[in-house]
């Protein structure tokens, strides 16, 4: 029975699934009402797993384990899902009648997001995958109209489906070198094996499925027209907690090498380069701020890899920051997206024109999170990644961390264009104030503090995730 | 080395008066705009009385670092809040007091987003004064970074001249500095092996090897150099500088500029001073460059500011001839450069800024005679401009005299340059002099009224502090001495 309460955060995401269910059966679609019970719900989500962070044991035969880096993302995922959820007050571009759906499927997004996080097998981290993927493949195309949408989510679809089959590809090889398909009994026959082709190969096969979810080069030509044809809520979802999660597991199947291979390192690098290189040079061209936002979460898989693929425990301890601070400064992004664009459509970059009067906090939270994403104190974004690049010079990447720094300085350009647009740019016709409800007021309130604090003061959080990073080594 | 104070900690005090006046000015209605100019007067008066009063108290017979504040901030990182002042930073934190007093009492006409632009100012000047009394490496980047992002949308809303192009320009060189600095902190934090990112734990001799010295170094060099406005890579100053409106312009000519040079010294230097050995050819050789090439492209511009911009390159390029030389006198002589170009600087800018703000322009063939309409603002210009030149009993004679008498010694054919330099910069000082103040009368300006009492006080203060400094160089070189004879006494031989 005690075993039982480890899963306590999966179990409670599935009542709240089974909830949201109860629900899109109702007669009558009442929007006010869905909204009411997901933001009631998922705060209490967030309690549940702050509660349960210091669980640790095993279960399903050893298929899953709970452990304190487990826990930590299981927090990052309900806060996540909670956070995107306090942005739903006006879901205009989702039909009234699917808002329950809406709502259910994020949950079993986020249900499987936490499965896959503790999966420490095979067959359930596919598994996990696949649930997660399959909710979203849903999610994208609940917009109203206009055909972009479907189009979205057939990339998606596409690409995903690749993904996942070279993925299994790879797993077979794992398998096959290893013979065993639990993490634990891997972690300790393929650093052994890791010179072998098949080892390696099948590692970063299996790694695919993982970058498409990260949006890492080579596999990231869904992300900017999933991003511009989802729902903005969706994409925040998208851009925020489904990347948390894929930091997570890519984590977890990294750490299984040992960090014994050369060749993995290489091929991690380059990929990190190139993430950072392209998505970097792509977005200075782009004029929609979700396009925009998609090209530089490109970039930012690549600065996460580079706390990853320095495998130590300091690299995965900065990896969890970052993966923090990337949520934070996203959803930030998002909730302006979210709150300029009333009517649920596109926002452009120049709309965003005139913003330090029409409101002028909501430009504040712009100008700072958009300087989070290029790395300028005193936000967390500087602070996660002088703790990557910290990380991946301790291994001598000294040269990785310069050409991040100049990828950084690249990005400078595009993000200054943001802030240029919400401060000095006039709109051509004047337009009216916007008028931000309390609640969003405390929401960005708690935003912009745990970005300055966290970004002043990475103390306590640091530590947890050392010691999150050393649960997984 | 360190002394440990269990005193009033001014150096946070002034780091916070800082930060108080940027909130209180926060939480001012935007539309009350003279509180919202007193409340930065009365912050940035705190902040000036502090810094004057850390300079006299700072105990000179003592030396070494002074007013030290430790306080553990990330453990596992080896991360402390560590403040200090000594013979270095003592005139950069007076500096920045009496420019950002005098910037404030400049700006008392801006009408247009008072708020925002006293909001920022102030958050500049925390990271100014942050990496000036900065002991960790960690928090000296972080005040660094802080220090040079507002100045975008300082310049990009309130500036003039290609104003969005200067700023995007600036703010892209500076930051493309930093992507040099971070790579070479995280170098040598990681190769000391102490975990720590304190300076005076990494300035032991034998932390790092003469290779590790020479390669950090030169990370260092280029990238704050950019900052410092070190030939070739000076090119966003003289845009920026032009781009700024007036108190910015002071701000950052006067002072920004100085964190850059006081960066290559603080880090570079004190931590890698064998790389500074090695490199101090090159850098004599670009810093002659910067001085000869300033002063030459300064004689051909026409507009106001360009002429400051370009003599600003080319008074740093004197700073950093200075610190080339290797030698306590180079050192005094730069460090002393540095305040007395920041006021000198400051004082030529706000004085373009009052004529700019009444006649609209700058260009100086459209000027002319001014002498006779506004006789006291030419003076305030025309005292800076002396300034620049060198003329005796002002202070940067002092600092140019030590800083040549140096590198006459060390590098006889780049000090003769150096010096042939400054003849060309007095004449285009004097040739700009002449044209914008004197001569015929320009008539279109006839009815513009001088510089009051009251506009008059800030570039009232900016001259006596040139002149008090003209005639007491003690004064600044008492306490630069102190941490300049034991650096180049602790250099290995």
């Amino acid at each position: 029975m005690t075993t039982w309460v480890l899963f306590t955060p999966e179990l409670y995401c599935l009542l709240m699934a089974a909830a949201f269910f109860t629900l899109s059966m109702a007669a009558r679609p009442n929007p006010r009402r869905d909204y009411l019970v997901a933001l009631f719900l998922t705060s209490i989500g967030v309690v549940v797993a702050l509660a349960s962070v210091r669980l640790e044991g095993t279960l399903f035969f050893a298929a899953y384990r709970v452990d304190l880096f487990s826990q930590v993302f299981k927090v990052l995922l309900a806060a996540g899902l909670f956070l995107v959820v306090c942005l739903c007050t006006e879901l205009n571009s989702v039909e009234e009648r699917h808002h329950p759906e809406f709502y259910l499927f994020l949950t079993t997004c986020t249900l499987a997001m936490m499965l896959l996080v503790s999966s420490v097998e095979l067959l359930t981290i596919y598994i996990a995958l696949e649930l997660s993927s399959y909710s979203l493949y849903i999610l994208v195309p609940l917009r109203r109209g206009r055909g972009m949408d479907v189009e979205a989510a057939i990339k998606y679809l596409m690409v995903g489906a690749s993904a996942s089959a070279v993925m299994l590809f790879g797993l077979s090889y794992l398998f096959g070198v290893t013979h065993t398909t639990y993490v634990a009994e891997i972690i300790k026959v393929l650093p052994g094996v890791m010179h072998t082709p098949g080892a390696i190969l099948g590692l970063l096969l299996t790694l695919c499925g993982f970058f498409f979810k990260l949006a890492v080069f080579p596999f990231h030509f869904w992300a900017p027209d999933v991003y511009q044809g989802a729902a903005n809520q969706v994409t925040a979802y998208i851009a925020t907690a489904s990347k948390v999660a894929a930091v997570a597991i890519l984590m977890r199947m990294v750490a299984l090498s040992g960090g014994t291979s050369i060749y993995l390192v290489k091929v991690l690098v380059a990929l990190s380069i190139c993430s950072m290189t392209l998505g970097n040079l792509v977005a200075i061209v782009q004029k929609d701020m979700k396009r925009l936002l998609a090209y530089s979460s490109i970039s930012h898989a690549g600065y996460v890899l580079i706390g990853i693929l320095s495998m130590t425990e300091t690299g995965y301890a900065s990896a969890i920051f970052y993966a923090l601070a990337y949520l934070v400064m996203n959803l930030s992004c998002f909730l302006v997206v979210i709150k300029v664009a009333e009517d649920g459509g596109d926002l452009k970059v120049a709309q965003l024109a005139g913003l330090h009067r029409r409101s002028p906090l909501l430009a504040m939270v712009l100008m700072l999170a958009v300087f989070g994403l290029a790395g300028i104190p005193p936000t967390i974004g500087f602070t996660g990644k002088f703790l990557v690049f910290a990380a991946a010079v301790e291994k001598g990447y000294l040269g990785l961390v310069i050409l991040a720094m100049v990828n950084a300085t690249v990005s400078l350009y595009y993000y200054i264009l943001i802030v240029k647009a919400a401060y000095l740019l006039e709109p051509d016709e004047e337009q009216a104030k916007l008028v931000v409800s309390t609640p969003t007021r405390v929401l960005t309130g708690i935003l912009v503090t745990v970005m300055v604090v966290m970004g002043v003061y990475p103390h306590h959080f640091l530590e947890v995730a050392r010691a999150a990073a050393r649960a997984l080594m | 080395m360190s002394v440990a104070s269990a005193g009033f900690p001014y150096l946070t005090a002034i780091l916070l008066s800082c930060v108080a006046a940027l909130l209180v000015i926060l939480f001012i209605p935007e539309d009350r705009k003279m509180l919202i100019k007193w409340v930065s007067l009365v912050f940035s008066g705190i902040t000036l009385a502090l810094c004057l009063i850390v300079y006299v108290a700072y105990d000179r017979t003592m030396g070494g670092f002074q007013f030290v504040e430790k306080i553990r901030w990330v453990q596992s990182m080896g991360i402390y809040y560590h403040n200090a002042a000594d013979g270095f930073s003592l005139p950069m934190l007076l500096l920045t007091g009496i420019v950002l007093f005098t910037g404030v009492l400049t700006m008392w006409e801006l009408e247009t987003r008072v708020k925002e632009f006293f909001a920022l100012t102030f958050l500049l000047v925390t990271g100014v004064f942050g990496m000036f009394m900065a002991m960790d490496l960690f928090f000296l980047f972080v005040w660094y970074d802080v220090s040079l992002f507002p100045m975008y949308p300082l310049i990009a809303i309130w500036g003039s001249t290609r104003k969005e192009y200067g700023a995007m320009k600036l703010t892209l060189y500076l930051l493309a500095g930093s992507a040099l600095i971070l790579p070479g902190i995280l170098y040598l934090y990681v190769k000391s092996g102490l975990n720590t990112f304190d300076i005076a734990a990494l300035m032991h001799p034998g932390v790092f090897t003469p290779f590790q010295q020479k390669f950090a170094f030169l990370l260092f060099y280029l990238g704050f150099g950019i900052l410092a406005g070190v030939w070739p890579f000076h090119t966003w100053s003289p845009v920026g500088h032009v781009a700024a409106p007036t108190a910015v312009s002071m701000i950052h000519a006067g002072v920004l500029m100085k964190l850059g040079a006081f960066g290559v010294l603080r880090v570079g230097i004190f931590l890698c001073p064998e790389g500074w050995q090695y490199w101090a050819e090159l850098m004599a050789l670009l810093a002659t460059c910067g001085i000869v090439y300033g002063a030459f492209v300064g004689l051909a511009q026409t507009d106001l500011k360009y002429v400051i911009g370009y003599s600003s390159v080319s008074h740093m390029g004197i700073v950093g001839l200075g610190l080339a030389t290797v030698t306590v006198d180079g050192l005094n002589g730069a460090v002393f450069q540095m305040f007395a170009h920041g006021v000198m600087t400051a004082l030529l800018f706000s004085s373009v800024g009052y004529i700019y703000d009444r006649t609209h322009t700058k260009m100086i063939p459209e000027l002319g005679g001014l002498s006779k309409i506004m006789p006291v603002a030419s003076g305030y210009f025309i005292v800076a401009a002396l300034a620049g030149i060198g003329v005796p009993c002002l202070a940067s004679f002092w600092a140019e005299l030590l800083v040549f008498i140096a590198s006459f010694r060390v590098y006889p054919v780049r000090g003769t340059l150096a010096i042939c330099a400054l003849v060309v910069s007095a004449l285009f000082m004097l040739r700009v002099v002449q044209r914008t103040f004197y001569g015929e009368k320009n008539e279109r300006f006839a009815h513009l009224r001088d510089v009051s009492l009251g506009l008059g006080i800030p570039r009232m203060i900016l001259v006596s502090v040139i002149v008090l400094f003209g005639l007491y160089p003690s004064l600044m070189l008492d306490v630069v001495q102190t941490a300049a004879i034991p650096l180049i006494n602790g250099l290995p031989r």
